[in-house]
């Protein structure tokens, strides 16, 4: 008993673990393995040195076993700390110690629990096991954790990692020791995944299945999935096993495959190809003929068959198989699907419920389709919206548009730099981005566009420069890295129906932004004086000018607008994609197709044209999912098709409204 | 002797002109630096002209090479592949530069290819890349396939116990031939095709909620599900917000990355991505001298919050090497630098020796990284070093060539019709 005196040192450690260390007593009584304590969990470590050093997933289950085996109370604190990365080696005698960071050293306690001092943190090697390492001690620790309030969390995210039948009886023994409803409910449900796949009671595990009815879980797929897995075998007889069922030649399985399957059996002889023949009857041509039929003869197939048939009950020549002797091979064997799982109820059971699982998957990814290409419509309705007010109502192509979504995106970024915390920061940010978005508008309206009016190509190529230097003052001022625009907190993480159908919070901001900001368009341009006025010097300049509106300022108004709504959109942007200097660039494209596609000067032509590119965009990636370029191009092909039959868009302007 | 007047006009022209020779022997030796500062590969590459920057303020502050020093020549192609070839013209014929240190991207390199063999340049492309190629003018001091994306895949097998592969990658070059060689080595390590699933996005790519859905409902069937990307550059940002919004943990579904480093992460916030993996050759946390005092003079030269990363190892490693060749050819004519390069040694960044092979590849040690909540990486695997191989051997039409150019002269050599398959690289 010397181990457990090293065990428990410390007197302090012995008081706080007096209920464990009666409880192995009490073990130890019951007949505990006497082999296992008589090993400290210390010694057992430093006995595998070498491996807990440097692991690897193949070997070290062993290790692992042995460390738990040892039955000393320390192991926990051991795997715990080692899966942590807090588990060092001191290179001058090659003791293990759990560590702390206590800044410039570490804070040393020994295995046993005791503490050891602090080391420079050169002497120490720290272990870094990998994350394959690591389930497997999550998955030891399990039975460990099950008990305690604060670790039974990281104990039930490993179960539902790692699966393993050994946690099967401390998580049924958890279960009745729980109160708590939620944490409960989601024991139940592991243990009853454990039970499909581990349980030795057939009727117990067809019960599990059935428990979860149309459950939609990737879990459960996972779980239920590998029962009905099969194994292809061949034989003269239905074979042993629970058969899925008896596959017919022809139908099923073609002759070729069958045949192959019997060879890579070893059931019967490869086979014979021509030039094998032909090699094996010259060489073994003697006396004008070979295997007893003459030369001569040997012009036909069947002549060429009966000799080398010859020549292997001969013994001359290895046994190969020409194509009737295949043919008669397959029709002599039969094919089966066997189950990997060998009771039949169970691979009923699961069958049957993956039946109703894929029924219930299909229509829930068909939802999950419908909610991605909502969510890409309402990005590029977002992006597109300014363009809207000034390529849609005042005619200006802004190749600059796009930059000032960028403008806005840094904004955003500059704002967070000022003010860390990410949701204040955002809620100064959207005003502030419309405000330096509108006066950069303004700027770009009085300077240039105002100046090359009703000259289109002048402008188109204008702003494209603008573009251009407007990205190259960012790489200047930003540098060319991407920075970082954190969301906040509360926007992290996905909203999750179920385990197919989920969106992530922040592109259901972004359509919220996006609904918010088509109702702000809607109020601006039909219920304001402004609205009014844009309409007024957008048909009719000069009677505009006549009716007292000054033309100039509302084209300044309306362009500032225009791009404010663009910076805004930049700050929504920048928080799901990324904050670089070609932010911009992306969504040009893009957001042109928008307004053309819908109907340019008609909002809800455009909300029509960014549900169609979104739509689309996610329906051809769903049927060509290998390669999302293809997609993009499948869709512009589609867009110009679209164009040569509706020039006007979707909803196209009729009247004094569509400007021409 | 007999003096003819032709003689003499000989050497009055020699005397007038012995003068100019001696003058650009004494000017200083030209560096050209050939990397993107403005595009979508600005995010990688600006700190590869940076760290030539410094490789070459530090030489000339020993004295410079030969007696001469050096002097950098930056010229910006702007992400734009064609632009790549224009400009390593202009390095070569204007600005005659001894020897080019540039390129990321395999298509920008590939456009470079034909300009340098032609013009017999010299070109140190740093950066890990798919193989398939052996050019005489080029020297490849980032890690071929078998250095990085095979032991990498090795590691998913045998260590994590992944079953299913999601390739991911952005639609080029590089991450198509990558992954040919992966869908190839994983058949033959018994993963059967339907369970390799691949998907191509294009350069920049923001939307990714759909992939991410896609590659989570690979886990349907029970198997354990690994990613190995090949995104490039900015695109990866969306990728893995998306991924840390769907909820994927590491420990979930692993995603090991090709080209995402250091440099990569400064511009995330990287508490989700935490456990997710990075191979490469160096990682700024090897935590040997030689490492440290480059970390130093980096954040003396660069910035205190600059990291380091993989393909600055690389051009360390190339830059010290090609110094040494010219110091030992006493000259920076092209050909004879490169007859000194082969079999060279100069010490790596992570405590091993780096050798110039004769196919124009490095021996590397190769290294997994699991990324830390500060954006750096906890090193978790580190290999001996392994001699890089131009040719996979995972896929039959290559298995059978060889590189060797100062024993064959042939950087495309079948080795079983024991013939030179030919000498440029314009495949």
């Amino acid at each position: 008993m010397t181990s457990w005196a090293g065990a428990f040192g410390p007197l302090p450690f012995f008081g706080t673990n007096m209920r464990k260390f009666l409880i192995c007593l009490a073990l130890l009584a019951l007949g505990w393995p006497l082999a296992a304590l008589a090993q400290t969990v210390a010694d057992v470590a430093a006995a595998n040195r070498d491996k807990i050093v440097k692991p690897s997933r193949q070997t070290i289950g062993p290790v692992i076993d042995a460390l738990v085996a040892s039955g000393d109370l320390a192991t926990p604190a051991l795997l715990a700390a080692w899966a942590d990365k807090r588990l060092g080696l001191r290179a001058s005698d090659g003791l293990f110690f759990i560590l702390d960071d206590n800044g410039e050293v570490w804070g040393l306690t020994s295995l046993a629990g005791a503490a050891a001092g602090d080391a420079p943190k050169g002497d120490i090697v720290v272990l870094k096991p990998n994350s394959g390492v690591r389930s497997l001690i999550a998955t030891a620790l399990v039975q460990f954790q099950l008990t305690d309030p604060a670790q039974v969390e990281s104990a039930l995210a490993s179960v539902a990692r790692d699966p393993d039948g050994a946690n099967l009886a401390p998580l049924r023994a958890a279960i009745a020791a729980t109160s708590d409803g939620t944490l409960k409910a989601r024991m139940v449900r592991l243990e009853r995944l454990l039970t499909v796949g581990f349980d030795e009671d057939p009727k117990a595990r067809v019960a599990a299945i059935e428990g979860f009815g149309a459950d939609l879980g990737v879990d459960v797929r996972a779980v239920l999935n590998p029962l009905v897995a099969t194994t292809r075998v061949a034989g003269l007889a239905a074979p042993e096993g629970n058969v899925a069922r008896r596959l017919s030649v022809g139908k099923d399985i073609s002759p070729v495959e069958a045949y192959d399957m019997l060879v890579a059996a070893g059931m019967a002889p490869a086979r014979l190809t021509r030039e094998d023949q032909r090699a094996a009857l010259l060489a073994n041509t003697a006396d004008g003929a070979s295997g007893g039929v003459p030369v001569a003869e040997l012009n036909s197939e069947d002549a060429r068959n009966r000799a080398y048939t010859a020549l292997e009950v001969a013994g001359t020549v290895p046994f190969a198989a020409t194509d009737d002797e295949v043919a008669a091979a397959v029709v002599a064997h039969q094919f089966y699907d066997v189950y990997n799982e060998s009771n039949a109820q169970v691979t009923v059971a699961a069958a049957a419920a993956l039946t109703r699982v894929d029924r219930a998957v299909g229509v829930m990814q068909a939802a999950d389709l419908a909610l991605d290409a909502l969510s890409l419509a309402s990005i590029y309705f977002l992006a597109a919206i300014g363009l809207a007010i000034t390529f849609g109502v005042m005619r200006v192509i802004n190749m600059a548009h796009g930059e000032f979504i960028m403008m806005g995106a840094y904004v955003g970024y500059l704002v967070q730099q000022v003010i860390p915390n990410p949701t204040l920061s955002i809620v100064i940010s959207l005003p502030l981005a419309f405000l330096v978005t509108f006066l950069a508008g303004v700027a770009l309206e009085r300077l240039v566009i105002r100046h090359l009016a009703r000259r289109p190509l002048e402008t188109l190529l204008a702003t494209f420069g603008i573009s251009i230097a407007l990205q190259q003052l960012a790489k200047n001022i930003f540098g060319t890295q991407a920075r970082p625009l954190t969301a906040p907190g509360w926007l992290d993480g996905a909203w999750v129906l179920n385990d197919v159908v989920s969106i992530s919070y922040i592109r259901i901001a972004i359509f919220g932004l996006a609904l918010i900001f088509l109702a702000f368009f809607l109020v601006v341009m039909t219920r304001t004086r402004l609205g009014l006025q844009v309409r007024a010097v957008t048909q009719n300049p000069a009677m505009a000018a006549s009716m007292g509106i000054n033309p100039d300022r509302i084209n300044m108004l309306t362009f500032g607008l225009g791009s404010a709504i663009a910076g805004v959109a930049g700050v929504a942007i920048g928080l799901f994609a990324k904050v670089t200097s070609e932010l911009g660039s992306d969504y040009i494209v893009q957001s042109f197709m928008t307004v053309v596609v819908g109907g340019v000067g008609s909002i809800f032509g455009m909300l029509a044209g960014a549900a169609m590119i979104g739509g689309l965009q996610k329906v051809i990636e769903f049927l060509n999912p290998s390669n999302t370029l293809a997609a993009q191009t499948y869709m512009v092909l589609f867009i110009i098709l679209f164009i040569q039959f509706r020039p006007r868009g979707i909803i196209a302007l009729h009247g004094r409204a569509a400007g021409d | 002797m007999k003096l003819t007047r032709r003689m003499l006009l000989a050497s009055g022209v020699a005397a007038i002109a012995a003068p100019r020779i001696a003058l650009s022997q004494e000017g200083p030796i030209k560096v050209g630096v050939l990397h993107s500062l403005s595009g979508t590969m600005a995010i990688s590459e600006t700190t590869l002209k940076d760290t030539m920057m410094m490789l070459i303020q530090e030489q000339n502050a020993k004295g410079g090479i030969l007696g001469r020093q050096i002097e950098a020549v930056v010229v910006d192609p702007a992400s734009d592949w064609p632009l790549f070839a224009e400009k390593a013209r202009e390095l070569l014929t204007v600005s005659k530069v001894d020897v080019m240190f540039g390129c990321w991207t395999s298509v920008s390199r590939k456009s470079v290819l034909p300009v340098i063999e032609e013009l017999n340049g010299l070109l140190f492309y740093p950066v890990q890349y798919e193989g398939e190629e052996s050019s005489k003018n080029v020297f490849y001091t980032g890690a071929a396939p078998n250095q990085q994306a095979i032991p990498a895949t090795d590691y998913y097998l045998q260590e994590l116990g992944v079953q299913k592969f999601a390739l991911l990658g952005t639609d080029y070059v590089y991450p198509r031939t990558t992954n040919n060689i992966l869908e190839s080595y994983l058949i033959s390590k018994g993963i059967p095709k339907e369970d390799i699933f691949v998907n191509y996005t294009p350069f920049g790519h923001s939307d990714w909620s759909k992939i991410v859905a896609d590659v989570v409902a690979l886990g349907a069937d029970g198997k354990k599900v690994g990613v190995i990307s090949t995104v490039n550059g900015d695109a990866n940002i969306g990728f893995y917000k998306e991924l840390a919004a769907a909820g994927v943990s590491a420990v979930d579904i692993p995603v090991v990355a090709f080209s995402v480093g250091e440099e990569e992460l400064s511009g995330l916030d990287t508490s989700n991505l935490v456990g997710h993996l990075a191979a490469w050759n160096y990682f700024m946390t090897a935590d040997v001298p030689v490492n440290a005092e480059f970390i130093t003079k980096w954040k003396a030269f660069a910035g205190e919050n600059r990291v380091t990363n993989d393909p600055m190892e690389a051009h360390v490693i190339g830059f010290a090497m090609w110094v040494k060749a010219v110091e030992a050819a006493g000259t920076t004519a092209v050909d004879d630098v490169r007859a000194k390069m082969y079999g060279l040694e100069v010490p790596n960044l992570t405590g091993g020796i780096a050798k110039m092979l004769a196919n124009h590849h490095l021996t590397k040690p190769v290294l997994i990284g699991e990324i830390r909540a500060d954006g750096q990486f906890d090193i978790i695997s580190q290999t001996e070093p392994v001699a890089g191989d131009a040719w996979t051997d995972f896929l039959p039409e290559s298995a059978v060539l060889d590189s060797d150019w100062p024993g064959l002269d042939c950087g495309m050599y079948n080795t079983e019709t024991k013939t030179c398959v030919q000498i440029k690289s314009n495949y």
